[in-house]
């Protein structure tokens, strides 16, 4: 469905994009991972034909997006970063608007808009303007004037911005249900967000595609499992005898507490509350650290050159 | 319904639903009445709309450019065009799109002002003479077209609204001041080169009810070639 072929894209001396490439299928929601100014919404301007690559090539359901830029942009429903509306129209106006612009027949406008309201639960609203709705109602009409004309493709770039927690969580699932027979991709800062919408992550920093795969596949292997320990006592030397090998970050809390996170010798929560007890040193945390996605996003964005 | 349509009559909308539309036709409408109070209907002048006519076009000044300053810049600014050179609509088409909609919005302001003609006729003993008060009305629609081109030009290169109005009418300016001052003062025959660019000779011709064909095509051809560069400042967004 989505073919992006070693992209490169500078602006001026910035490298935005650099060969970047990766193949999406239907059925599946992927998520382009990244922080600010990693190069996510280049990529997605690029797939969409609204920014040209200097290198490389994209193909949207087989359609160069330059050399047959129109046929491709008709398979694509896109929401911008922040959702830019009209707003001096009003919700059911703009749809009606979006639907004119793929030339829908009048019938077919009219239940495609009726659909879309529902599915993004804009009842309420699709008389009242634009402008006058909340943050998250501008993003729930950007998201259904993407969905309008029942695209193969539905980019997403940062669909979750301004939404409650409660709106967050409908966009989740209504993402996750567009994408039954499409391709969706979601590009995300947020990792919680990716991690639950997504059956692919694809984490993209400074340009480059850093990792891609699975949520599950990507921190297997990848992330070591760490103790993390609080205690009161003048030295570490108790902790050394439990896992002389490990390497051992020491950080100074206040009141003579100090943590110690324990990489490299797996789960010792045992022996370590074992040494501790036979020390006599008092704890106050022992747990092990989550092997998150969290933890291989930040080792992902700090290895970037 | 064509695509360049489906944005016209989008865009013709917006104009009415925001202040500035409102303001523009209220100012318009206002001033020109003035000068048909003072020009045309103080007794013992002539039944004619010379003086309206020629203050209209001076008024296209600064009107064509609060018309055509939001067209692309607001776009740009808001981030909309992104949607839309996102959607499976042609450049030429928004081009196009956004010029059709500021010329319906000029025509809809000069149509109250058919009543000006209307009180003539009625109020004149003889009545005026129909020719030039046509020849009036095509030459401030042909004035006009040309000076909406301008600023759908300013209006696609950049995303300041006060930058578009600025753009538009200092290169109006320029135009007339070039074609009229400075083409006494250089040497032929680059006088004459200038002069044939001249808006206000051509302006005066129609007043006078002459409808020449060669001031129609220049008007047309000239808009035409300033929507052909619009085109190509929207269409190189896409390769920057």
């Amino acid at each position: 469905m989505i073919s992006v072929r070693e992209v490169h894209k500078s602006f001026g001396r910035v490298r935005a994009v650099r060969g970047v490439s990766f193949d999406l299928e239907p059925g599946r929601v992927a998520g382009l991972l990244g922080p600010n100014g990693a190069g996510k919404s280049t990529t997605i301007r690029m797939i969409t034909g609204f920014l040209p690559p200097d290198r490389g090539g994209i193909e949207v359901c087989g359609h160069d997006t330059i050399s047959r830029s129109l046929e491709a942009r008709r398979q694509i429903g896109y929401l911008p970063e922040s959702a830019p509306l009209y707003t001096e129209m009003s919700v059911q106006g703009y749809l009606d608007h979006r639907a004119r612009l793929w030339r829908m027949p009048r019938a077919d406008r009219r239940r495609a808009i009726d659909r879309c309201i529902d599915r993004c639960e804009l009842r309420t609203v699709r008389r009242r303007r634009v402008g006058h709705l909340s943050k998250g109602f501008r993003q729930r009409v950007g998201l259904a004037a993407a969905m309008l004309h029942d695209p193969k493709v539905l980019i997403l770039d940062e669909p979750s911005n301004g939404l409650d927690p409660t709106q967050i969580v409908h966009t989740r699932r209504l993402v996750r249900d567009l994408a039954e027979g499409r391709t969706v991709l979601v590009s995300s800062h947020i990792l919680a967000e990716v991690e639950r919408t997504c059956d692919r992550v694809i984490v993209i920093a400074g340009g480059e595609v850093r990792a891609d795969g699975p949520p599950a596949d990507l921190s297997r292997g990848r992330v070591k499992p760490a103790c993390v320990v609080e205690f009161k006592a003048a030295s570490p030397a108790w902790l050394e005898r439990v896992a002389p090998d490990a390497s051992v970050t020491l950080t100074s809390l206040p009141d003579s507490w100090t943590r110690a996170r324990i990489e490299g010798a797996g789960d010792i929560r045992e022996p370590l509350a074992a040494a501790a007890s036979t020390a006599g040193v008092p704890l106050r945390e022992l747990h092990l650290e989550s092997t998150s996605l969290e933890r291989l996003f930040i080792d992902l964005i700090e290895s970037a050159p | 319904m064509p695509l360049p349509l489906t944005i016209a009559a989008r865009e013709y909308a917006a104009l009415f639903r925001l202040p500035v539309g409102w303001i523009v036709i209220a100012l318009y409408l206002f001033l020109s009445g003035v000068v048909f109070l003072v020009g045309s209907l103080a007794p013992g002048s002539a039944a004619t709309l010379r003086t309206f006519f020629g203050v209209s076009t001076f008024l296209l000044l600064p009107v064509c450019p609060a018309i055509t300053m939001r067209l692309l810049a607001d776009e740009l600014r808001s981030g909309t065009m992104e949607s839309l050179m996102t959607a499976p609509v042609p450049d030429l088409a928004i081009v196009l799109g956004k010029y059709l909609a500021a010329v319906a919005f000029l025509t809809t302001m000069l149509v109250p002002t058919l009543a000006l003609p209307a009180i003539l006729f009625y109020a004149s003993d003889p009545p005026p003479d129909i020719g030039p008060i046509a020849a009036g009305y095509l030459s401030l629609i042909l004035t006009g077209c040309l000076y909406l081109a301008l600023g759908t030009l300013a209006s696609a290169l950049t995303s300041s609204q006060t930058l578009a109005f600025l753009g538009t009418f200092m290169t109006i300016l320029a135009i007339l001041l070039v074609s009229s001052v400075a083409a006494d003062q250089v040497p032929q025959p680059w006088g004459d080169a200038l002069r044939s660019l001249s808006i206000s000779a051509r302006v005066t011709d129609f007043a006078r009810g002459v409808i020449d064909s060669a001031h129609i095509v220049f008007f047309l051809s000239a808009s035409a070639f300033v929507l052909m560069l619009t085109h190509v400042a929207v269409e190189s967004r896409r390769w920057r």
